[in-house]
């Protein structure tokens, strides 16, 4: 027999507690970008190839541990339409965002090479580009995984 | 007042279904069927006529659109 409070879950229901197997993944993505991106951006000041290099690798293997242990401790890996628009919603922010910073960052980089006075040694120029385009990568993704996460917090 | 709203929550009481089994029975998780619940999300006509059906009941008396409601 079930008892009522089963069936008219208010208290789950109203704070729709319970993340379901996606946003789990989600909350530890976007951990996992904060904890290797974040000492990229905010505390380095010199960057370079091998540490970009370093942090692609250092967050794929954070992602497959961690994916791997939440899938492991989850048992109903369903997914189904909902999670689909809602992660097509986070790839649209996510795109909007990379191709704004684009477009400001190219903007950025010829006005101050054309009108103003910036000169870009030609040995680092490389090295300028990569970090400006990982920084835009890196703030599109997290853009992503975030609005996934308050989507699933609010009504589509 | 949304513009499409549901009857789920009373239907499946009626029935003594968890949340949990209407979900298993038409293929969504319990998150999504909590959401449909609230009506923080309207399914598309698929999942729509597959509660109908798990329900037993016409789809009109699942579902209600609202031409005034907003989103």
């Amino acid at each position: 027999m079930f008892g009522m409070s089963k069936i008219f879950d208010k208290g789950a229901t109203a704070k729709m507690t319970g993340l379901s197997y996606r946003e789990k993944t989600l909350y530890a993505s976007l951990a996992a970008e904060l904890v290797v991106y974040g000492p990229y951006f905010f505390l380095h000041r010199q960057n370079s190839v091998n540490k970009v290099a370093g942090m692609i690798i250092a967050i794929i293997v954070l992602q497959i541990i961690l994916q791997s242990v939440i899938a492991v401790l989850t048992r109903n890996r369903v997914t189904d339409e909902r999670d689909r628009l809602i992660e097509l919603r986070g790839y649209r922010a996510g795109y909007l965002v990379l191709a704004s910073l684009m477009v400001i960052g190219l903007g950025m980089l010829w006005f101050h090479t054309s009108v103003g006075h910036l000169q870009l040694d030609s040995r680092m120029v490389g090295l300028h580009f990569l970090s400006a385009f990982f920084g835009m990568l890196v703030v599109a993704d997290i853009t992503k995984t975030a609005t996934q996460i308050v989507a699933y917090r609010t009504a589509l | 007042m949304p513009v499409i709203r549901n009857q789920i929550r009373e239907l499946r009481g009626r029935r003594e279904m968890t949340q949990q089994e209407l979900a298993d029975r038409i293929g969504v998780t319990r998150q999504t069927v909590i959401a449909i619940e609230q009506d923080k999300y309207s399914p598309s006509l698929e999942t729509a006529f597959k509660v109908a059906i798990v329900l037993g009941v016409p789809l009109e008396q699942c579902f209600q659109y609202d031409p005034r409601g907003k989103r």
